[in-house]
């Protein structure tokens, strides 16, 4: 196996007396896509500037493509950043602007032009490599940014929330393009944003950060359907995760989760019954315990739905609120005594009031403990 | 709209007699600032009868520009009479280099002070600016023993050294105080690139201070060019700047008195400053625009 592209080796961070980083690591293999996707003030930008070295670490290590980069320069370590205010250079053209850091390479003139006309080809802004920044709108921006760092062809990408300034449209657009040129051209990227949606599709795998440290890392699909935690589970997914406060039952010689239905417990209790249990869960049997389930994993009940769901449950529950989205409508009920959010067919919606029958995919359930909001199993 | 265009007229009316009694006061204070000047500038433009004879406020009877060119080259300052140009060449040699030199630093100073933040450069800033805030006076005698040491009393060059020390903290400010507002990804972008402290500083940064520097060149050359306690206390004779050879030029007291000869030669020494405001002040209003459209 080739040496991993970058390695991050409990990385700390402190300003003055605030740690930002507290113990950060990671391993990226060549052509890795990682998102480092967290809210704001998380600590993303200030891994993404250790790693470019423009700040010191604290304390770690990091390795660009299996050499040690604490003491090397930004200029020495071979990344190129993208950066949220695009921070292209007002006083130089487009072109001026790519060839940049070229020139300061010390490339001579004719390969930089022809490196200048491959890129920006590449990005279709070659009718445009004379203007000044300020003659550009957003996205034209963007691209020159995205320019500047693909023309030095380094071993890591570093992107901070580079579509954030983009309007909606343009941002989907854009999002579309990183993807195939991550594809195209075969780099490693690591690419900051507080976007779930952007990191769901862009990513080979996301590191979900909270408060300097990184929640869970795995691929997009393993962070839906197996979050490490209650955090992870509701930040990623639009709606998140729903989270119903439960009791841990013994069921024949399966677990299953039992809760109220309806406000108030009108609808009276449930015993839902569990799959593939892990053996941790024995431990909670009579206890409390917090049952995730996504929002697509209750969904109204049909017989092709059951069929097509052999661990479906039935749920009959009065609706609160309804909201129609189009293909889909947002069906909110009381389970457990919160709010939970079911994803309904629109033609088969049931009104505010009346008594919906929902089923719960059971393959899909998640069991938390309530008190550390980790993953039971 | 014809409800607007009556409402509209009956506005005319008062805003126009508004208007009116605004541009008059304005007028009025125009031409109560613009007297002085006015005065000097007829002045300087009479012979010495036509002065004695006629009002203070009277148009010149012949206009002669002998007061400019005895002022020039041939009024006496002190013994020497050898009008102003010397001494005003002398504060040319002074003004220029100083403030090329003072501007040229408070960019640098301001570029480190906001781009680079090293250990300490919070204590280096304030320092500076509680530099801009000592008055002459009190530097005067530990700066004459400084030039005395360095070999530079009495000496143009040792008045290029004194205005560039003591113009940095103004400079400095205005430049940190611009530079604060340019974005640090420039700088960390043009890190990446490969640039370093100096290469960014050209190649970047300065390029894009040319409002800060014309306003910050308007104010070291009025400062310097006008200053009179430093080229008092630090020079003699021939090494003087205009504005102390204009003092010594009104107050030398041989023969009669001639205010056309004191007001050419104290309109010479205002000149410059009055020339930096008019081409500069283009500039810098120019800046200040091509500033606003940039994105
Ligand atoms: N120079 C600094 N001195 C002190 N604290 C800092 C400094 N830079 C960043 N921080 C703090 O570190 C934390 C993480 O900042 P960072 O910029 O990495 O957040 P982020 O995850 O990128 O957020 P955003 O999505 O808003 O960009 C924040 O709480 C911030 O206040
Ligand atoms: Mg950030």
């Amino acid at each position: 196996m080739a040496a991993s592209a970058l390695d991050i080796r409990d990385v700390r961070k402190d300003f003055g007396a605030t740690s930002v980083l507290k113990g950060v690591s990671l391993s990226l293999a060549p052509g890795e896509f990682l998102v480092l996707l967290g809210p704001s003030g998380c600590g993303k930008s200030t891994l993404l500037n250790m790693i470019a070295g423009l700040d010191p670490i604290t304390a770690g290590e990091i390795a660009i493509d299996g050499r040690v980069v604490n003491q090397v320069h930004p200029k020495d370590r071979d990344i190129a950043m993208v950066f949220q205010s695009y921070a292209l250079y007002p006083n130089m053209s487009v072109a001026k602007n790519i060839a940049f850091g070229l020139e300061m390479r010390h490339i001579d003139r004719a390969e930089r032009e022809r490196r200048i006309a491959d890129v920006s080809a590449l990005l279709q802004i070659d009718h445009l490599l004379k203007r000044k920044p300020s003659q550009l709108s957003g996205g034209q921006r963007q691209r020159v940014a995205m320019g500047r760092a693909l023309v030095r062809d380094p071993k890591v990408f570093l992107f901070d929330e580079p579509l954030s300034n983009l309007d909606a449209k343009l941002r989907v657009d854009m999002r579309t393009e990183i993807k195939k040129l991550h594809r195209r051209l075969g780099t490693t990227i690591v690419y900051v944003t507080h976007d779930q949606i952007e990191a769901m599709t862009l990513a080979t795998r996301i590191a979900v950060m909270r408060a300097g440290v990184i929640e869970q890392l795995a691929t997009p699909q393993q962070l839906y359907d197996e979050p490490a935690n209650m955090y992870v589970g509701g930040f990623v997914g639009s709606p998140p995760m729903n989270f119903i406060p439960a009791t841990l039952v013994e069921n024949g010689s399966a677990l299953a989760v039992r809760f109220a239905v309806g406000p108030q417990g009108a609808g009276g209790e449930v015993t839902l019954p569990l799959v593939d249990t892990p053996a941790a869960a024995r431990g909670y049997v009579g206890k409390p315990v917090v049952f995730g389930l996504r929002p697509d994993a209750l969904t109204d009940f049909s017989d092709a739905e059951a069929m097509l769901r052999p661990h479906g449950q039935r749920l009959d529950v009065e609706v609160d609120v309804l909201e129609p989205t189009g293909a889909e409508a947002l069906t909110y009920v009381t389970l457990g005594g919160t709010t939970a959010i079911a994803r309904v067919n629109a033609r088969r919606a049931v009104d505010v009031g009346e008594t919906a029958s929902l089923l719960a995919d059971m393959s899909h359930a998640r069991l938390f403990d309530p008190d550390s909001e980790q993953a039971i199993g | 709209m014809t409800e607007l265009s009556i409402h509209g007229g009956a506005n005319t009316a008062s805003a126009r007699l508004g208007r009116l009694a605004i541009y008059g006061a304005l007028a009025i204070f125009a031409a109560f600032y613009l007297m002085p000047l006015a005065v000097m500038v007829m002045t300087s433009l009479k012979d010495l009868d036509d002065i004695r004879t006629n009002s203070l406020l009277a148009l010149p009877e012949r206009l002669t520009t002998f007061a400019w060119s005895h002022a020039w080259n041939e009024a006496c300052i002190g013994t020497e009479c050898t009008g102003l140009a010397p001494y005003f060449v002398n504060s040319l040699v002074m003004a220029i280099p100083a403030v090329a030199i003072s501007t040229f630093l408070g960019a640098l100073n301001g570029y480190a002070l906001t781009k680079w933040r090293f250990r300490g450069a919070n204590l280096i800033f304030g320092l500076l600016l509680f530099g801009s805030f000592i008055p002459f006076q009190v530097v005067i005698l530990p700066m004459a023993q400084t030039l005395g040491f360095m070999g530079l009393s009495s000496s143009v060059a040792g008045l290029v050294l004194v205005h560039t020390a003591y113009g940095i903290n103004f400079t400095t400010l205005f430049f940190r105080n611009y530079y604060v507002s340019l974005p640090d990804d420039l700088v960390r972008a043009a890190t990446i690139d490969g640039a370093g402290f100096f290469t960014v500083f050209w190649r970047i940064v300065l390029p894009l201070s040319p409002s800060i520097i014309v306003v910050t060149v308007i104010w070291q050359f009025t400062q310097i060019w006008n200053d009179f306690l430093f080229g008092a206390s630090f020079t003699s004779g021939g090494s003087q700047p205009v504005t102390v050879a204009l003092n010594n030029l009104v107050n030398t007291t041989t023969g009669v008195k001639m205010y056309n000869v004191d007001m050419a030669a104290a309109l010479i020494a205002a000149a410059p400053t009055l020339l930096v405001y008019v081409v500069a002040g283009r500039y810098f209003i120019r800046g200040l625009t091509a500033g606003a459209v940039k994105g």
